[in-house]
């Protein structure tokens, strides 16, 4: 099935390349400067299989977002690395929270509380893309997280209690999907202390994301995600990460993953043989 | 606790890091500097999330039993490796090595199996894993 998806189509990339600037029109100005620098430059076109509406088709399983050549965590998921860090906003809430002795402030993830976004984008565990043309949906296996994305133009929720994987709206720019997503709650920026057990990297509830999303190549996504957090950093930074299209992996197909099942061992201390 | 003391606690020979895990992290449960090797017939296994658990009935110099469990990896992790649930079979002879509980008590993470042919399989560690799949 997947093969028959990857049939060859080439699109005239300078006309959706305009399109694409055109669109930018809505997003707040202190991302436009960040977003537009991150424009990919014109190039060969990439083979990619299309929807009937025309847009690269995106649909299929992937593995997780890994590093290009980037810092490595000491764990089998994915870490931001720290040079792509902005820098911190003076004053601002702090980025870096040392483990307190309180396994649930520390390692939440322990009693199988959310992994939450971007963190669960980043955790080792393959998701699956199903695309129409007013959603995008993202079904990860870890923790069975889902993420839809509304791409019928409408605007993000008001008046809403922030959230761990907040609220998504995406567009089109050109060939590549541009997700952006607000009201969040202050969580995990990604691995609760894996990277480094001596301090969890934090997002503060004004983080707003943008995840760009094109064909890197027949089989590679680029997935850049842009993190935008007035209230840590002093401006918006950016990491390009590599996602890989596993076909070979849809026979089998997303397993499932109930944390809760056999959690024996939470804050350390575990329940009897 | 008598017959925990036959176990051994080896300070250097397996390693300094301790197998990450892609659920929580690993410092939460277990105790990187108590690393343990324990031998012991297969009792009952888990074939569940988060964690895989397999436990062994371990025999102490003095004759007395212990039931051990062992945390490995996720069993989505574990299968997408080629490491199916028959692996690991009540009535198995094996040798587990990990690291101790931080409470103490008679659970450790389980990274590595060794059967009594020889034969060994990494049972955690995200980072096999990743290294399996750059073999391919």
């Amino acid at each position: 099935m997947r093969e028959s998806l990857r049939e060859p189509v080439y699109f005239a990339g300078a006309l959706l390349a305009v399109a694409g600037c055109a669109s930018l029109a809505w997003m707040p100005s202190r991302l436009q400067s960040q977003t537009r620098s991150r424009e990919p430059k014109a190039s060969a076109p990439v083979p990619m299989s299309r929807t009937t509406d025309g847009k690269p088709n995106f649909s299929g399983i992937y593995e997780w977002p890994k590093s290009i050549g980037g810092e490595q965590c000491k764990c089998s998921a994915t870490i931001f690395d720290r040079k792509f860090f902005g820098p911190l906003k003076p004053g601002g809430e702090p980025f870096f929270e040392p483990p307190t002795g309180d396994p649930h402030h520390d390692e939440p993830r322990d009693f199988c509380m959310p992994a939450g976004f971007p963190s669960g984008m980043l955790s080792a565990y393959p998701f699956q893309v199903f695309q129409s043309k007013d959603y995008l949906v993202l079904v990860h296996e870890f923790q069975r997280m889902t993420r839809i994305i509304p791409l019928d133009g409408r605007k993000h929720h008001e008046d809403l209690e922030p959230t761990y994987y907040g609220d998504p709206v995406g567009h089109w720019e050109g060939d590549t999907l541009v997700i952006e997503t607000t009201n969040f709650k202050r969580w995990s920026l990604d691995d609760n202390f894996y990277n480094n057990p001596k301090e969890s990297r934090m997002h503060s509830d004004a983080l707003r994301t943008v995840e760009r999303i094109r064909w890197k190549d027949k089989d590679k996504l680029s997935y850049n995600l842009t993190i935008d957090d007035p209230k840590i950093f002093a401006a918006p930074w950016s990491q390009e990460f590599q996602v890989k299209a596993r076909p070979d992996w849809e026979a089998t197909g997303l397993l499932e993953y109930v944390c809760q099942e056999n959690n024996r061992c939470p804050g350390g201390k575990c329940q009897g043989n | 606790m008598k017959s925990l003391l036959w176990v051994s606690l080896i300070a250097a020979g397996l390693g300094v890091l301790p197998p990450a895990r892609a659920h929580h992290s690993f410092y939460a449960e277990f105790d990187g500097n108590k690393p343990v090797k324990v031998t012991g017939v297969v009792t009952k296994v888990e074939w569940q999330n988060p964690h895989i658990w397999f436990y062994l009935d371990v025999k102490g110099p003095d004759g007395s039993v212990a039931n051990w469990g062992f945390s490995g990896g996720s069993p989505n992790q574990l299968v997408r490796r080629g490491i199916m649930k028959k692996v690991i079979q009540p009535g198995m002879t094996i040798t587990v090595q990990g690291f101790r509980a931080k409470d103490g008590s008679n659970n450790a993470s389980g990274g590595k199996v060794t059967f009594a042919d020889g034969r060994s399989v990494f049972t955690a560690s995200g980072e096999d894993k990743v290294q399996a799949e750059d073999k391919k």
